[in-house]
């Protein structure tokens, strides 16, 4: 059986949810069963949706698991994996997901296949395909045998359908071991992408060196990211800068992007920051300089002053 | 106190990448210490400078050329290093296991390592080696204060970031934005030539069979169709949106 | 035979490289332009310890070598030959004092390079190649020694905390009869003009300086007096090893903005690259820079190995700087109207490089002590 790990958004479940389910439905090899694991605050309500997909759906209500703890939510899915004798763990490569999915791996001796973009089984090995070399490269990797551990990139794979019948609910007891309990959160901050996450946004407007300063981003990146429900984002220069706080930032140092839209706006194009978006399906690049890089990668390109096309666009946009 | 920084060398981020047969070849290729390494070196530098008494060992485990990186290591400032030499390329969760046995072996309260390989796109090994010695960790690491054995820490999470206080022993994966690492200078350059560089072997440490295998590489190409428009701002801001709504039909 | 550099010297290679890809480049362009002398850099290279590693352990230095020197040479070159001649023009400082002078003026001088330039003053007006014709007079009064006269192109002129200056006795014959002579830069009665109008290296500071009654001891002569023109001599045979050093980095450049554009730029449908009459250009341009690397490091072995150096440093010296120019000339036009236009970084290299024709012995004096050595 295969052992699904779904996260949730102050209650409710991530887009990527469903497409772990698609991963997991490629790996019928292993076995047809999937079991779902939802953890925290919510999980009920969750699980009851989550129950249109897979076979099982454990959910634990346990305030413990909200906010995110590693080591919390390691033993958590280590025991349920061993309990059920999972042959493949299955969670989404969120930065929660790549923080935990390492230590579920060695606690259960499992292989780990990190941050892939597709998956296929034989029955008793998983292969996979994954980025390498600042997303120069593709992978493919295989597991030695079973279990595995796979944290799945988000926003790559499509959201599965529901699935024929609705699968069985319950609870699972997983109380939380105060003694593994060793991070104490103090305080939290939200990210200023206006609302939108920056992996989960199906657009990601993002600002370089060139918006100038701060203001540019609150003059124009941030009213044309209104325009179309997009997130903000930043390059390692802006950020450097102090311009946006480095959870804006996009790149090798910060977060990896596949949007169906990517507008990089005074951006030049650094292989450390195209190796975090040069995955998303469409990209539009605004520069003045005609031979910046970030034009090879570009779907559309606007060759052009920023402070002249974006007011424009915005303008457009608005009709 | 003990600090163990873990370091990797990884091909500089201009190089460019190519492959030959079915896997990367990174002949010709130049080396450097990965930049995100770059940050915990730093970092245990600072603690020591400010006043808490460390002795700080580089440890590293790969192929022979990891010595360079090893070498900038202790021209920066720490005081020893061991590498565990290998031309095997071992899955990130085996290599944690050899750390683990490594850093328990030489004793070690604070273990820095890099937030995301720049060969890999992994950044799986902090956690994975916390795990293996029974630790906790922390990732993705943008603020550190230690106050005795107590660590108070901002980190970047899914949502934006926290503030987390967490005791010793502990990995911490370090990032951009933590600190601003700094040059080797000549004269640290020359001390480090008498600063212990010790070789060791798989073989020196628990043996443990390996999980994953890369089967191939090749290089990621996407086409893009690179229409370029130049102009007037008010008419090539028209086009585009005409592009993305009609063509594209993203927006 | 062994090609393979150290580890200290690979991480010292690889600090320069990274100081000049960090902290030069992104601001040569504009020390370029404003013709700005760069002190906070230059105090930021002389805290990593790049300025005057050559100054012996025992007198608190580094005690590194001219192949160390050449190393970071090559690199500070490749990111600004202006910067780099600011650093290395203070090895023309030392060399004298290093060569020439006892252990009481080591000890009382090289403190004051530690952290600060030296400047070399040979040069007048009226005579530049021809080193025997000064001008600057010394006089001896008591224990002290009066120097009178203005020294022209004088790089660090100014901004340097010691000088070491060479100057003509009274009756004296000319070769014989001058002498060298250090001078801290806080004795009475020095002052300068900053020259402007460079054609390039325009960061480096250049002045002209005036010496007017300038006293300082006796003790602070260099040798004998009379020695004055064999230390200048034995100096030059040695700091040309790193103009060899800096016209390299500058090839290198050259090489690779002419490749990086190449490959970019297209026409008829096609990259530049694919052109042979583009890959011959940078076919020459690699042989030749190899060929001048090697030389250079060659000469600054058989220094560091107190090896007879002469002819091997004036090699390297107009060999590598007339590799750099023509290297320079190539990648402007392989840039074509662009290279032309100070928006690429290649017309610099060319303004740049074209003085390491010219000092430290222009390319003809160079020609000619490689021909005397042959023919004596």
């Amino acid at each position: 059986m295969i052992l699904l790990v779904s996260e949730l958004n102050a209650g409710k479940l991530r887009p990527s949810a469903r497409e772990i389910v698609t991963a997991a439905r490629a790996l019928s090899a292993i076995g047809d069963e999937i079991h779902a694991l939802l953890l925290g605050p919510g999980a009920a309500a969750a699980a009851t949706e989550m129950a249109g997909y897979v076979s099982h759906v454990h959910f634990c209500e346990d305030a413990g698991y909200e906010p995110f703890k590693a080591d919390v939510w390691t033993a958590a899915v280590a025991k349920t994996a061993a309990d059920l004798g999972a042959k493949a763990v299955i969670l989404s490569a969120s930065r929660s997901g790549l923080s935990y999915a390492p230590r579920v791996a060695i606690r259960l001796g499992a292989g780990l296949l990190e941050d892939v973009i597709e998956v296929e089984s034989d029955g008793a090995t998983v292969g996979a395909k994954r980025f390498t070399y600042l997303s120069r490269v593709t992978e493919s990797i295989r597991s030695l045998g079973l279990p595995v551990v796979i944290s799945v990139k988000v926003n790559i794979l499509s959201p599965a359908d529901p699935a024929a019948g609705a699968g069985q609910v319950a609870t699972i007891a997983l109380p939380i071991d105060e003694a593994a309990n060793r991070v104490e959160v103090l305080s939290q901050a939200k990210a200023s992408t206006g609302g939108v996450s920056l992996d989960e946004a199906s657009i990601v407007v993002t600002g370089g060196r060139g918006m100038g300063g701060s203001e540019g981003f609150t003059k124009l990146i941030e009213p044309l990211a209104g325009c179309v429900g997009a997130a903000v984002g930043a390059t390692r220069a802006v950020v450097d800068a102090g311009w946006r706080p480095y959870s804006d930032q996009v790149g090798q140092t910060g977060k990896s992007v596949a949007p169906n839209v990517y507008i990089a706006i005074g951006v030049s194009g650094a292989v450390q920051h195209l190796s975090g978006m040069n995955r998303s399906k469409t990209i539009v690049a605004i520069n003045k300089d005609k031979d910046a890089p970030i034009f090879k990668v570009a779907d559309y390109g606007v060759v052009g002053d920023l402070n002249d096309v974006v007011p424009e666009l915005i303008k457009l946009l608005k009709l | 106190m003990k600090i163990c920084t873990v370091l990797k060398q990884v091909p500089d981020a201009e190089a460019s990448i190519r492959t030959s047969g079915s896997g990367v070849d990174l002949a010709g290729v130049t080396f450097v210490m990965d930049g995100m390494d770059e940050y915990g070196v730093e970092e245990a530098i600072r603690l020591r400078e400010a006043g808490h008494t460390a002795e700080i060992f580089t440890l590293a485990l790969g192929p022979r050329r990891f010595e360079e990186a090893i070498r900038t290591s202790l021209a920066i400032g720490c005081d020893r290093a061991i590498h565990i030499e290998t031309d095997e390329a071992l899955d990130v969760i085996t290599q944690a296991r050899v750390l683990a046995d490594a850093v328990k072996k030489e004793g070690a309260d604070l273990v820095f390592v890099g937030g995301k390989e720049a060969d890999w796109d992994s950044s799986a090994l902090g956690p994975a080696l916390a795990e293996a010695l029974g630790w906790t960790h922390l990732d993705w690491t943008t603020k550190f204060v230690l106050t005795g054995t107590t660590i108070e820490a901002t980190h970047d999470t899914d949502a934006g970031n926290e503030t987390v206080k967490l005791s010793l022993p502990a990995v911490i994966t370090t990032q951009q934005g933590l600190n601003e690492p700094r040059y080797p200078t000549l004269p640290n350059i020359m001390k480090a030539k008498r600063k212990e560089l010790r070789k060791a072997t798989l073989a020196d440490y628990a043996a443990h069979a390996p999980l994953t295998k890369i089967a191939s590489e090749a290089i990621q190409v996407k086409a893009r169709l690179n229409k370029i428009l130049s102009g007037e701002g008010p008419e090539t801001a028209k086009q585009l949106i005409t592009l993305l709504r009609d063509e594209a039909k993203v927006i | 035979m062994n090609f393979d550099l150290s580890p200290e010297q690979k991480e010292m290679q690889r600090m320069a490289r990274q100081f000049a890809a960090e902290r030069i480049i992104p601001n040569a362009a504009k020390w370029d332009r404003e013709e700005s002398y760069p002190a906070e850099f230059v105090k930021e290279a002389a805290d990593l310890g790049l300025l005057n590693i050559t100054i012996p352990e025992e007198y608190g230095g580094l005690g590194l070598g001219l192949v160390e020197e050449v190393l970071i040479g090559e690199e500070l070159g490749y990111a600004c030959m202006g910067f780099d001649t600011i650093i290395l023009a203070s090895d023309l400082a030392i060399v004298p004092i290093k060569i020439a002078g006892n252990d009481e003026q080591k000890k009382r001088f090289f403190p004051l390079l530690h952290t600060g330039l030296g400047a070399f003053c040979l040069s007048e007006a009226d005579n530049g190649s021809d080193a025997g014709a000064l001008k600057t007079r010394a006089e001896f009064a008591g224990d002290d020694v009066v120097l009178n006269g203005t020294k022209m192109w004088i790089t660090n002129g100014g901004v340097a905390a010691l000088y070491v200056v060479f100057a003509r006795m009274e009756t004296e014959h000319k070769h014989t009869g001058t002498v060298a002579i250090v001078v801290p830069a806080d004795v009475p009665g020095i002052s300068h003009n900053k020259l402007h109008g460079k054609m390039g290296q325009r960061c480096s500071y250049t002045a002209e300086m005036i010496f007017e009654n300038v006293r300082v001891p006796r003790a602070n002569i260099l040798g004998e007096p009379g020695d004055g023109f064999k230390i200048a001599m034995k100096t030059l045979d040695r700091t040309r090893i790193t103009v060899a050093a800096g016209s390299v980095g500058v090839a290198r450049r050259a090489l690779e903005e002419s490749v990086k554009y190449a490959k970019t730029r297209h026409a008829f449908n096609q990259p530049i690259a694919n052109f042979q009459a583009i890959q011959f250009k940078l076919a020459d341009i690699k042989m030749g820079l190899d060929t001048s690397r090697l030389q250079t490091l060659y000469a600054a072995w058989l220094v560091d190995n107190n090896r007879s150096h002469g002819q091997a440093s004036a090699i390297a010296k107009c060999r590598a700087s007339d590799v750099a120019f023509a290297a320079a000339g190539e990648a402007i036009q392989i840039h074509g109207g662009y290279g032309y236009m100070n928006d690429f970084p290649v017309e610099k290299l060319l303004r740049d490089v074209k003085l390491n024709q010219i000092y430290e012995g222009t390319n003809e004096i160079q020609r000619v002590v490689i021909a005397r050595s042959l023919l004596k």
